[in-house]
């Protein structure tokens, strides 16, 4: 049951209030009870005319069948007044005062690490995204993301693919998943994860709430890992969040000119990130005994070949069949086979990339 | 005076049989068709009045009622000038004889009396054999088209005056000989000049097609812009089987129909290549409107359909494919009348990865956003996407690959295995409707795709590990049995079944992330 207090609180973002006054808000509740609160001279001050009205004209009755069917849909309410808000968020300057979740809350006190970076991630980008968050989730960490395209969808698939946890932070209600393609993605993390947001269900996400959830995917999370990201996307926001509340920071090196590593080299340059070459180098900043190596897979000539040419760099079809001699019909179902037990990832272009 | 003389109308891809009923009175002189002929058939009176006297007939002043019988069926195009001169002068009392009633007439009249070519005179004549009606009077120009229809005796011309002294008997006409040359030898003299042997590198996509030709599979292609999706299409109808001379009847009738055949070849040999532009509009697609005229589907009968830059098709023309891909006809109702047209060709789709065509390409950056992307393959919708067995990616080949001089395969090569595997499908569906792998029906699926235990597993991983969208499934099936019969193979093993998986990209979930 939600305390008259957090009643004030759900009712205040349900009409979009921002942040501040919520805080100056439930500051003032500390002296004015809660059903007197919006005859206080100085919440009248405070709130635009606009909110003002839609605030006082709203009756309790309808808030709490409002609570109650959201809370039939799974979604639980975390305001900073109740237990189970995280430890990691409660002392930060600019704290969400509530937020809404659906799925494991256990997971918030886990270590955990934030896997960010752009929406458009080069099949380099993609494949260490992938390789990053196998081993880390597979050693248990959980992995924080934002839900979005790209390096975020990529972190959040992978570890459910690996039977991981993840956390998922999205910028609008949980109604109106942003992008709508990861609604079924959305949908999985509720089941498998947690899914979190300081939106209310029918809130639209807008152009500034995605800065703003960044502050949450790093306060959550013990490091900020950054794989490739250029230097004036969303993902600084997040970097700078990071460094504000004193999170680790990791970057994954990418080559000097590309565009999209222009932050994660950035970081590194400047000593602001610690480089990072591989899972396990994360795993043991944080003294986390690695997972055992994948089992050694039995492989015929044909396929250890394919692996052999793949391991000096990505190759596309047409390189592999002149280069390994194998008749084009073999090598499609060699590196389909391949493909199906995990060893490598085709990308588009007939491009195919050892994992 | 009252004549009657014979001639073929066109129904759809039928022909039929119009009488001409020629009626003179005196009186004040008028002219009159009656019948149901469109504007073309009506001005025909223009035509013979001045083809007539310019030929050194008489045309008396008088009045003249023409019927059209049956007079309840719609009359279309100039075919019915000649009969309908013919029938004046037999009227007129100005042929010596009465042969004119042994003869069907068709034929188009110019001012000065020659006589010029028509459409469908191939699927007029072979209605007309099939009724009993085997002597004609044909334009010249139409002469090649009718060369391979056996039992007819077939007279040509080119001016009217030279029919009318055929009929009179004053000059020796012999008919027209039958092509001396087999279809075979024919058909050798037109063979497809494009081969794969000309296309440098894309063996994954070369691969693709063969198992398309051999399994008559529908293909998408993905690639960047240039990557060569148009050539290989256009290399495809190569390595297809050769038409067989029914098939070649039938290609011919339609595209003789349409007027889209070339009169100097007369019989289609090679299968046909359509490829109908994006901005084409659904009747030309699919056939029909006021003239009754076959649409690009069926143009592509028995050959190939192919649409460059699938996705920038409107969402109607996609779905209006839906009906051929499944029945292997089209059928167009219309005010009159409904027309059903052949129309199973072998579908080969080409699209970029994304709008603006690089993604995932190596040497080009993708400038589209994730939603763009999303949207454009979302144009193509899951009901079509059932209905194409094949994906696959093409990529921009380099620049040295081009100046290789590495050998390819040629098309000839690669027909001989899809041949070999044709025949094993007709031996296979020997008493069914059915003639390739890819019209399998789901109890044919079921018999003759059975999986091993250890496909059955490969399977089971395959679905799980690369999440494939269930649609896949019977599709997979399908193609691994193509590769079956390509190799030879009775069973389906594990390394066919691991190609096919590879042919469905777009089902796959990670396509756009």
């Amino acid at each position: 049951m939600l305390t008259r207090k957090e009643k004030i609180l759900v009712l205040l973002s349900m009409f979009e209030v921002s942040n501040k006054k919520q805080e100056t808000i439930l500051e003032l509740m500390e002296d004015v009870s809660p059903e007197k609160i919006f005859e206080n001279q100085k919440v009248v001050e405070l709130l635009s005319n606009e909110e003002y009205h839609k605030l006082v004209g709203f009756d309790e009755l309808t808030l709490d069948r409002c609570i109650e069917n959201m809370q039939k849909s799974g979604i639980t309410i975390l305001t900073v007044l109740s237990e189970d808000y995280p430890k990691s968020l409660v002392d930060l300057p600019d704290r969400p005062l509530i937020l809404y979740a659906k799925g494991d809350l256990s997971l918030l006190g886990r270590k955990s690490v934030a896997v960010v970076g752009t929406r458009s991630p080069s099949n380099y980008g993609k494949i260490v995204t992938e390789k990053f968050v196998d081993k880390l989730a597979r050693a248990g960490i959980v992995i924080v993301s934002g839900l979005c395209y790209g390096v975020d969808a990529i972190a959040h698939k992978k570890t459910l693919d690996v039977k991981g946890k993840t956390i998922a932070v999205v910028g609008s209600g949980f109604n109106n998943i942003y992008p709508s393609t990861n609604t079924n993605l959305a949908n999985e993390i509720a089941e498998n994860g947690l899914l979190l947001s300081e939106y209310y269900p029918s809130f639209v996400a807008k152009r500034y709430t995605f800065p703003r959830r960044n502050r949450i995917v790093a306060g959550l999370s013990d490091g900020v890992l950054i794989t490739e990201a250029g230097i004036k996307s969303g993902t600084v926001h997040t970097k700078e969040f990071a460094l504000e509340y004193g999170k680790d920071m990791f970057a994954v090196p990418g080559n000097i000119g590309s565009e999209k590593s222009e932050l994660p080299n950035y970081l590194i340059k400047t000593a602001q990130a610690e480089c990072v070459l591989d899972g396990d180098d994360i795993l043991s900043y944080y003294g986390i005994d690695k997972v055992a190596k994948k089992q050694v897979v039995a492989l015929n000539f044909d396929e250890k070949l394919i692996v052999d040419l793949l391991a000096e760099g990505d190759k596309n079809f047409d390189d592999l069949a002149e280069k390994s001699k194998i008749p084009v019909n073999i090598l499609n179902s060699c590196l389909t086979t391949l493909e199906i037990r995990g060893l490598i990832r085709k990308l588009p272009a007939q491009t195919f990339a050892l994992l | 005076m009252l004549s009657k003389v014979k001639s073929f109308g066109l129904n759809g891809i039928e022909g039929f049989l119009t009488e001409i009923e020629t009626d003179i009175v005196g009186g004040v002189p008028h002219f009159e068709i009656v019948g149901l002929g469109d504007t073309a058939v009506k001005e025909s009176k223009e035509r013979v009045k001045s083809a007539i006297r310019n030929s050194g007939f008489d045309y008396p002043s008088k009045h003249y009622t023409i019927n059209l019988a049956p007079a309840d069926v719609k009359k279309e195009g100039p075919l019915y000038d000649l009969g309908i001169a013919v029938g004046i002068l037999a009227a007129t009392e100005q042929l010596a004889t009465k042969t004119y009633k042994d003869f069907v007439f068709v034929g188009e009249l110019s001012l000065d009396g020659s006589i010029k070519k028509v459409k469908g005179v191939l699927p007029i004549l072979i209605s007309a054999r099939s009724m009993g009606y085997t002597k004609f009077v044909l334009p010249e120009e139409n002469a090649e088209e009718a060369k391979f229809i056996a039992g007819m005796e077939i007279y040509s011309f080119s001016h009217l005056a030279a029919v009318v002294g055929f009929l009179n008997g004053e000059e020796e006409t012999k008919s027209l000989p039958l092509e001396a040359k087999t279809f075979e030898e024919v058909a050798k003299e037109n063979q497809n000049k494009l081969d794969f042997e000309n296309v440098k590198g894309q063996a994954m996509a070369k691969r693709a097609l063969e198992i398309a030709a051999a399994g008559g599979h529908n293909v998408l292609m993905i690639g960047p812009p240039g990557s060569g999706k148009s050539m290989l299409a256009k290399c495809f109808s190569g390595i297809l089987p050769d038409l067989t001379f029914e098939e070649a009847l039938e290609v011919t009738k339609i595209h003789s129909v349409a007027g889209e055949l070339d009169l100097k070849q007369g019989i289609i040999t090679n299968r046909p290549f359509r490829t109908p532009h994006h901005t084409a509009t659904v009747v030309s697609l699919t056939g029909g409107g006021s003239h009754s005229k076959p649409g690009e589907v069926s143009l592509a009968h028995n050959g190939v359909l192919y649409l460059d830059e699938f996705p920038e098709y409107s969402r109607n023309m996609i779905e209006t494919l839906r009906q051929p891909l499944e029945d292997g006809s089209i059928t167009v109702a219309r005010a009159m009348q409904t027309v059903t047209y052949p129309s199973s060709f072998t579908l080969i789709a080409s699209m970029n990865p994304c709008p603006c065509g690089n993604y995932g390409a190596k040497d080009r950056e993708c400038k589209c956003s994730p939603a763009q992307i999303h949207k454009y393959l979302s144009k193509i919708s899951g009901p079509i996407m059932d209905r194409i067995d094949i994906h696959v990616e093409v990529d921009n080949i380099a620049y040295s690959d081009l100046h290789k001089d590495s050998k390819e395969e040629s098309s000839a090569s690669i027909k001989q295995r899809v041949d070999k595997a044709r025949k094993v499908q007709l031996e296979r569906f020997k008493n069914s409707k059915t003639f390739s792998n890819s019209k399998m029906t789901v109890p044919q699926t079921k018999k003759f795709c059975v999986l091993s235990n250890e496909c059955q597993s490969l399977m089971e991983q395959a679905f799980s590990n690369l999440k494939l969208s269930a649609r896949a499934h019977d599709r997979i099936l399908k193609v691994a049995r193509t590769i079956a019969d390509l190799e030879g193979e009775e069973e389906i093993l594990p390394q066919h079944l691991a190609e096919a998986i590879s042919y469905r990209g777009l089902d796959r979930k990670y396509w756009s992330i």
